[in-house]
């Protein structure tokens, strides 16, 4: 189908490729935020973060190594 | 002439052409919940996933959160106004 994929190349995958690797914020619905190194995503918005940080309502209340977050849950991933 | 064929004709535009049209210009976004984006679209796929730059999120408090470069996941969007600036511009 045409879309906005094939007139400017910045559909969703193709930014997800750009932000591989750098310093990003994933919010839930549940308005969860995470703060982390996007180590990969795919398809369903899953999401593989190193050194994440969790926050919840601004305040930072954990830290995790690495974390997977299941696709279904993720609001928006925003680059840093 | 088929059904498909007749939703297709020249006069008609498909709700997903009408956000291509809007690709590069100012969006505003209502979400299912409380929750509203708006931004420059760059980009979107078939589940109206959407990559957007400068964007202002807007909560049910009025709380306003600046973005610089997002991908909105469209399994939460409720409706797409071309060209709006959020809550602020309508009221």
């Amino acid at each position: 189908m045409e879309n906005g994929a094939s007139s400017e190349g910045k559909d969703p995958s193709t930014f997800l490729g750009e932000i591989i690797g750098a310093p990003v914020t994933v919010k839930l619905n549940s308005g969860v935020v995470y703060k982390g190194e996007l180590q990969s995503v795919d398809g369903y918005m899953n999401i593989a973060l190193e050194k994440s940080q969790e926050y919840v309502s601004g305040q930072l209340t954990r830290s995790y190594g690495d974390a997977f977050i299941r696709g279904n849950n993720v609001l928006y991933i925003a680059a840093v | 002439m088929e059904v498909g064929e007749y939703l297709n004709m020249a006069s008609q535009l498909l709700p997903l052409e009408l956000i291509d049209k809007c690709v590069g210009s100012r969006i505003w976004i209502i979400m299912k919940n409380d929750k509203e984006f708006s931004g420059t679209l760059l980009g979107f796929d078939d589940y109206v996933n959407m990559v957007l730059e400068d964007v202002t999120e807007f909560d049910y408090t009025g709380a306003q959160v600046k973005l610089p470069k997002i991908l909105l996941n469209g399994n939460n969007v409720c409706m797409l106004i071309p060209g709006g600036e959020g809550p602020a511009g309508s009221s």
